[in-house]
C-alpha cells in the first residue's frame, strides 16, 4: 500500500510539470472514448495521421505542428478541465465532441483570447453570421441549414404531392430543437408535419415510437440524431410494415450501414462525399491511414477536412504565429476540399461557418446492388 | 393494442434476463451488481468475437459466447468480489461499478466504440413475424421471449430439484448455517455469479443480433434493476411480474403519454414500490430489517 | 513533539478547540501559507484542479454527513447537485443572477428535497434506500431536462459570473481562493456537526438503530435532519458548480457523478471528514494523474488511440485495487503512516481510541 501511495504522489508531481513551447502548438479535445465517441474518435484519428504526414514533410512554414490531444468523453466536467489545460498553452483549440462540452471551451477561448475551432461536432450558433470573432467551425453538419436542405429535398421528391412528414428526435436538446425547428419550417413550406416524436437514446425497443409515426400516417420521416436512434427508428418502422421513405443525417457510419440494411427507402443526406465514390483523395486517405487508425478510412472524411482547414490557416498565418494573428488568418481562409465536400470552405470576417454549404443524398440502389447518390450536390448560400 | 402487448412482453423478457442476474447475485452475496448491464454487453462482444473468428456457425458461437460469459462471471467473483467479503456492502457495490468501467474499457480497447452487428457475420437474418392479432415482432424478439422463458424454467427446476440448487437456496437464506452443514458456499457464490454472467450474456447476445452492439449498452442494466426491486430483490419468481409491470409502464407511457417519461418510468415504478411495499412483490419482508 | 491526546484537557476551551497542540497549529499555519502562495507558484491549470477538488470536497463532506456519520446510503447525490445548479439556472433565466439570492435559494431547495426524500426514507434501509435515492436522481434529472428543453434553455444555461455590488468573481485565481475558503468553512462546519448532539446521534443511529432509540434518540427526527443538512450543503455545492463552470446542462449530472461521490467518501475513509477531503482529491486528480503518467509513454503511431481507453480502464482498476486492499481508505493509510512516524522505533500505540 505504501508503494501505491508513493506512486500516486509521483503522479501528482508529474501533473504539475508543464512542457515548453517551440512550434505551432494546437490543443484538441475530443470524445475519444465514451458513449458518443463513435462519431468523434475518427476525427481525432484523422488529425493524428494528417499532421504526422505534415510534420514528416517538414512541417508548415518550416515549423512542426504539435497537437496535444485530450479525451473529454463528451462530459462537460472533463471538457472544462481540458479547456483550462489547452487554453494555457495553445494558439488554437479544436473541439470535436458533444455540444455539452462547448460552453467551457467558449468561456476559455473568450478569457484567453484563443481561437476555437469546432471540427466534428455540430456547429454552434456563434460560427454563423454574424460570427463571434474567435469561434470557427468546419463540421459538415450545421443546425437549421440541415433541416432547410432536408425539407427541400423531401418536397422535391414528393413532386408537388402534399406529404405528411414525421420527425424522430432523440432526447438530447440539440436534436429536439433542430427537429422542432424543422416541424415549424415544414408548416411554412406547405408540407404537412406530424408533431416531433422524441426517442430516449436508451430505449430497449424502438417499436412503440415507430408505431406512433406509422399511425400518424407519415409518408416521410426525417431524423436528425445520433446514429443508433436514427437507424433504430427506421428498422422498427420497416419491421412493422411501414412503406414510406426515411431521410436521416448521414454520420460516418453511413456507408457501412446503407450496405447492411440494403433498404431502397432509406435516404442519408450529408456534406461529405462517401468513399464509395473512389475519388483520388479517398485513395490517398485510405493509403495514409492504413495501419495507423482503429477506424476504417471512410470514417476519416470529417476530420480530414477539418485538418485541411487547420493546415491552410497555419500556412496563412506564417511564423511566428501568435493567437491574434492566427485568428485574423482564419477569418480569411479558403480551403479547397478536393472533393471531400461539394465545394470549398471559405471563412470571412463575419461568417465562420462557410459562404456556401453543400449537401448530397445517398441511398441503396437495388438495381445496381450498391450505394448510389440521389442527384448531385445541392448548394445553399449561407446568409 | 396487440402491438403494445407484444412489445411489452418482448421488453419484459429482455429485462427479465437482466434482472435474473441481479437477483441471483443478490441472493447469494447480498451485493447489488451494478455491472450486470456491462456483463450483458460483454456477452454480446464475446459473440461478435466468435462470429468474426468462425463466421457462419451461429449455434457454436452462441453457445461458446454464453459459456465464456459464465466463466467470466466465475472469475469476476473469484478475483474481485471474494476479496470484498467482510468489507462494507457498499464498498463491494462500488467494486462492481469499477468492474463495469473495466469491462467497458476492455471492450473499447479491443473493438473501439463503433456500433457492431454480429447478425450478418453469423449468416443469420432477422425477418419480421406477424403474430395472431396483427402485431409484428422480429424473429429475435420471439427468441428473446423464448430464451427468458427457458432460462426461468431451467432456473426453477435447478433450484427446486437439483441438490446443488437446493444448497444454493439454503446458502442464500443463511450462509452461516449452510456452511455449518458442510455446504461449500464459496462454490455456490461463484456459481451464482457464473449464472448471472450467463443470463446477462443471453440478453446481450439476443440484443446484439436484434438491435445493435455498442460498448454503452450497459445502461439498459440500470432499468432492469428497477425490475429486480419491484419483484423483490431476493425473489427470482418476482422478476417475471416485475419485468411485465416495468415494461408495460414504459411502453404505455410511450404510446399514450409522454415518450420522454419512458426513460424515468422504471424508476417511478421503483419509487412507487419502495413507498408501498419496499421489499417488492415477492421479496422477503424481514429482509429489509436485515440489511 | 506532541500529538493531541484524549486525556489531558484542563479547560473547557481546550476541550472544544479544533486545533489543540502546537504541532497541529504549526501544520495548519503551514498549510494555509502554502494555499495562499500557491497561485504564485502553480499554473492556472493546477489551480483549477485544486479549485475543482475543493468543490468536490464540499459535496463529499456533505455526503459524508449522511452516509459516513448517519449511515444512510445515498445514490441520489448527483440529483441534489443538479437541483442546486438548476435552481441557480432558473434564477438566472428569470433575471435574478445574484449569488446572494441563488446560494441560499439553492440551499433551501436542497433542504426541502432533503425533507421530501428523508421522510419516506425512514422506511428504507441499506440498499433499498440507495435504490430509492437512485430513483430520485432520475426524477430530478428528468425535471431538469424538461426545464432545459421547454424553457428555451436549449443546450444549457449560461451563468454569468457572480457579482456582489461592483465586485465580480472571475478568473482562475479568484475562484481558487473562493472555493478553498468555502471548502474550509464546510469542513469546519462538518467537523463541528460531528461533535454536536446531532453528530453523536447520527453515529449512534449508524452503529445500531435500536440501541440509539433506546437511549432516547429521536431516530426519525435525526435521520431527516441528516438528509436536510446533507442535501442543503450538496445543493449549495451545485450552485457553486454552476457559477464556476458558468454553464449548467443536464448531461453534467449523470449517474456516474453520484458514483464518483460515493467513491470519494469510501476511498477517503467512511465517516471521516479528513477522509472525505482526501477522497475528493483522489477521485478528482486520479484521471489527471493517469494522464500525466501516460503522457511520458512513447507508443507507435497506430497504437496511440488505445491510450485513451487504457486511461479510462486504469481509473477503474486503481479504484478497485484501492477498495480491495485498503478497506479503511486514505484516512487509514494516513493514520498508519502517522502512527508509524510517532511511535518509531516502537510498533504499537498504548491504549487510545482512534480519532
Amino acid at each position: 500500500m505504501r508503494t501505491l501511495s508513493l506512486t500516486l504522489f509521483l503522479l501528482l508531481l508529474a501533473v504539475t510539470s508543464v512542457p515548453a513551447a517551440a512550434q505551432y502548438r494546437i490543443g484538441m479535445s475530443a470524445a475519444i472514448t465514451g458513449p458518443a465517441s463513435s462519431t468523434y474518435a475518427p476525427t481525432y484519428e484523422a488529425y493524428k495521421v494528417y499532421f504526422k504526414r505534415v510534420n514528416d514533410a517538414g512541417g508548415i512554414n518550416g515549423q512542426k505542428v504539435e497537437i496535444v490531444f485530450e479525451d473529454d468523453r463528451g462530459e462537460p466536467q472533463r471538457a472544462a478541465a481540458n479547456a483550462k489545460k489547452l487554453g494555457e498553452t495553445s494558439i488554437l483549440m479544436v473541439n470535436s465532441s458533444t455540444s455539452a462540452t462547448y460552453k467551457p471551451f467558449m468561456t476559455e477561448s473568450e478569457t484567453g483570447k484563443v481561437p476555437l475551432m469546432f471540427g466534428g461536432g455540430v456547429c454552434p450558433r456563434e460560427a454563423f453570421p454574424p460570427a463571434s470573432p474567435l469561434i470557427f467551425c468546419s463540421t459538415s453538419f450545421g443546425s437549421k441549414w440541415d433541416s432547410r436542405f432536408a425539407l427541400g429535398f423531401i418536397k422535391e421528391q414528393a413532386g408537388g404531392k402534399k406529404v405528411k412528414i414525421g420527425f424522430a428526435a432523440q432526447d438530447i436538446p440539440l436534436s429536439r430543437i433542430e427537429l422542432e425547428f424543422a416541424e415549424q419550417l415544414a408548416k411554412d413550406m406547405g408540407l404537412e408535419p406530424i408533431p416531433v416524436v422524441v426517442v430516449p437514446g436508451n430505449t430497449p425497443d424502438f417499436t412503440p415510437f415507430a408505431q406512433k409515426l406509422k399511425e400518424a400516417g407519415a409518408d416521410w420521416v426525417l431524423s436528425w440524431a445520433l446514429w443508433h436512434v436514427e437507424v433504430g427508428v427506421f428498422e422498427a418502422l420497416q419491421r412493422i410494415g411501414w412503406t414510406g421513405s426515411y431521410l436521416l443525417y448521414g454520420h460516418q457510419q453511413t456507408q457501412d450501414e446503407l450496405a447492411r440494411l440494403k433498404a431502397p427507402n432509406l435516404n442519408a443526406f450529408g456534406g461529405n462525399t462517401l468513399f464509395m465514390e473512389n475519388l483520388p483523395i479517398h485513395a490517398e486517405i485510405t493509403n495514409l491511414v492504413k495501419g495507423q487508425t482503429t477506424h476504417p478510412a471512410h470514417y476519416m472524411a470529417e476530420g480530414w477536412v477539418s485538418a485541411m482547414v487547420l493546415e491552410a490557416s497555419l500556412k496563412k498565418c506564417g511564423w511566428p504565429c501568435p493567437k491574434d494573428k492566427l485568428t485574423t488568418a482564419m477569418a480569411g481562409v479558403s480551403v479547397d476540399t478536393k472533393g471531400l465536400r461539394g465545394g470549398p470552405i471559405e471563412w470571412t470576417a463575419d461568417n465562420h461557418y462557410r459562404k456556401s454549404t453543400y449537401y448530397k443524398v445517398y441511398r441503396w440502389d437495388p438495381a445496381k446492388t450498391g450505394i448510389a447518390s440521389v442527384g448531385g450536390w445541392t448548394r445553399l448560400e449561407i446568409k | 393494442m396487440t402491438q403494445v402487448l407484444a412489445t411489452t412482453v418482448v421488453v419484459a423478457s429482455l429485462y427479465a434476463l437482466l434482472a435474473a442476474g441481479y437477483v441471483l447475485v443478490y441472493r447469494a452475496t447480498r451485493v447489488l451488481n451494478l455491472a450486470q448491464g456491462d456483463m450483458m454487453t460483454l456477452g454480446g462482444y464475446f459473440l461478435f468475437l466468435l462470429a468474426t473468428a468462425a463466421p457462419g456457425a451461429p449455434a457454436l458461437s452462441v453457445a461458446t459466447a454464453a459459456a465464456l460469459s459464465a466463466l467470466a462471471g466465475f472469475f469476476i467473483y473469484r478475483l474481485l468480489m471474494r476479496p470484498m467479503a467482510g468489507h462494507p456492502i457498499f464498498a463491494a457495490v462500488l467494486v462492481t461499478v469499477t468492474l463495469g468501467i473495466l469491462l467497458r474499457a476492455a471492450i473499447v480497447l479491443v473493438y473501439t466504440d463503433r456500433i457492431r452487428h454480429p447478425l450478418p457475420l453469423l449468416g443469420l437474418v432477422n425477418p419480421p413475424r406477424r403474430l395472431p392479432g396483427g402485431a409484428v415482432v422480429s424473429t429475435f424478439d420471439l427468441l428473446t421471449v423464448g430464451a427468458a422463458a427457458a432460462l426461468f424454467l431451467a432456473l426453477f427446476a435447478f433450484l427446486r430439484l437439483s441438490p446443488l440448487g437446493i444448497q444454493m437456496r439454503a446458502a442464500g437464506e443463511k450462509a452461516l448455517l449452510a456452511a455449518q452443514r458442510g455446504i461449500n458456499f464459496q462454490l455456490l457464490f461463484a456459481l451464482s455469479w457464473a449464472l448471472a454472467g450467463f443470463a446477462g450474456a443471453l440478453a446481450g447476445i439476443l440484443y446484439a443480433n436484434n438491435v445493435r452492439l455498442d460498448p454503452s449498452l450497459g445502461v439498459l442494466g440500470l432499468k432492469a434493476f428497477a425490475v429486480a426491486l419491484v419483484g423483490g430483490l431476493d425473489s427470482l419468481a418476482g422478476v417475471i411480474p416485475g419485468a411485465l409491470i416495468v415494461a408495460a409502464v414504459e411502453v404505455l407511457s410511450v404510446r399514450y403519454g409522454d415518450p420522454l417519461l419512458a426513460d424515468v418510468s422504471p424508476f417511478l415504478c421503483l419509487l412507487a414500490m419502495l413507498l408501498v411495499r419496499p421489499w417488492g412483490l415477492f421479496g422477503t419482508k424481514e429482509e429489509l430489517e436485515r440489511v | 513533539m506532541a500529538l493531541g491526546g484524549g486525556y489531558f484537557k484542563t479547560t473547557y476551551a481546550g476541550d472544544l478547540a479544533l486545533v489543540d497542540t502546537r504541532l497541529r497549529r504549526t501544520a495548519l499555519a503551514a498549510l494555509i501559507v502554502v494555499l495562499l502562495i500557491l497561485p504564485r507558484l502553480a499554473s492556472p491549470f493546477v489551480l483549477d484542479l485544486v479549485a475543482q477538488t475543493a468543490l468536490a470536497a464540499v459535496g463529499a463532506l456533505a455526503l459524508n454527513l449522511l452516509t459516513g456519520l448517519a449511515g444512510q446510503i445515498s445514490l441520489g447525490h448527483a440529483g441534489f447537485i443538479a437541483a442546486g445548479a438548476f435552481t441557480t439556472a432558473v434564477l438566472v433565466e428569470n433575471r435574478m443572477p445574484s449569488p446572494l439570492l441563488a446560494l441560499p435559494a439553492a440551499a433551501l431547495v436542497g433542504a426541502v428535497l432533503g425533507v421530501v426524500v428523508g421522510i419516506p426514507a425512514l422506511r428504507l434501509k441499506g440498499l433499498y434506500l440507495a435504490l430509492g435515492t437512485l430513483a430520485l436522481h432520475h426524477v430530478v434529472l428528468y425535471a431538469c431536462g424538461e426545464f432545459q428543453n421547454h424553457w428555451g434553455a436549449n443546450t444549457g444555461v449560461s451563468i454569468p459570473p457572480p457579482r456582489l455590488g461592483t465586485w465580480v468573481l472571475k478568473g482562475t485565481t479568484a475562484w481558487y481562493y473562493a472555493l478553498t475558503v468555502v471548502a474550509a468553512l464546510v469542513l469546519i462546519l462538518s467537523v463541528n456537526l460531528q461533535r454536536s448532539r446531532a453528530g453523536r446521534a447520527w453515529m449512534a443511529i449508524r452503529d445500531r438503530e435500536i440501541a440509539a432509540e433506546s437511549v432516547g434518540i429521536d431516530v426519525a427526527r435525526y435521520k431527516v435532519l441528516a438528509f436536510v443538512w446533507s442535501s442543503a450543503l450538496t445543493s449549495l455545492a451545485g450552485a457553486l458548480f454552476a457559477y464556476q463552470r458558468a454553464f449548467v446542462s443536464v448531461e453534467a449530472f449523470g449517474f456516474f457523478l453520484a458514483i464518483e461521490y460515493i467513491a470519494m467518501i469510501i476511498i477517503g475513509g467512511l465517516g471521516s471528514a479528513l477522509g472525505a477531503v482526501l477522497g475528493a482529491a483522489f477521485v478528482t486528480l486520479l484521471p489527471h494523474g493517469i494522464d500525466a503518467a501516460v503522457a511520458g509513454l512513447r507508443v507507435p503511431g497506430g497504437a496511440e488511440y488505445y491510450l485513451f481507453p487504457l486511461k479510462f480502464g486504469a481509473f477503474g482498476l486503481l479504484m478497485a485495487v484501492f477498495l480491495i486492499f485498503e478497506p479503511q481508505g486514505l484516512v487509514g493509510i494516513w493514520r498508519r503512516v502517522r502512527n508509524w512516524a510517532f511511535l518509531w522505533p516502537f510498533r504499537y500505540r498504548p491504549l487510545r481510541p482512534a480519532s
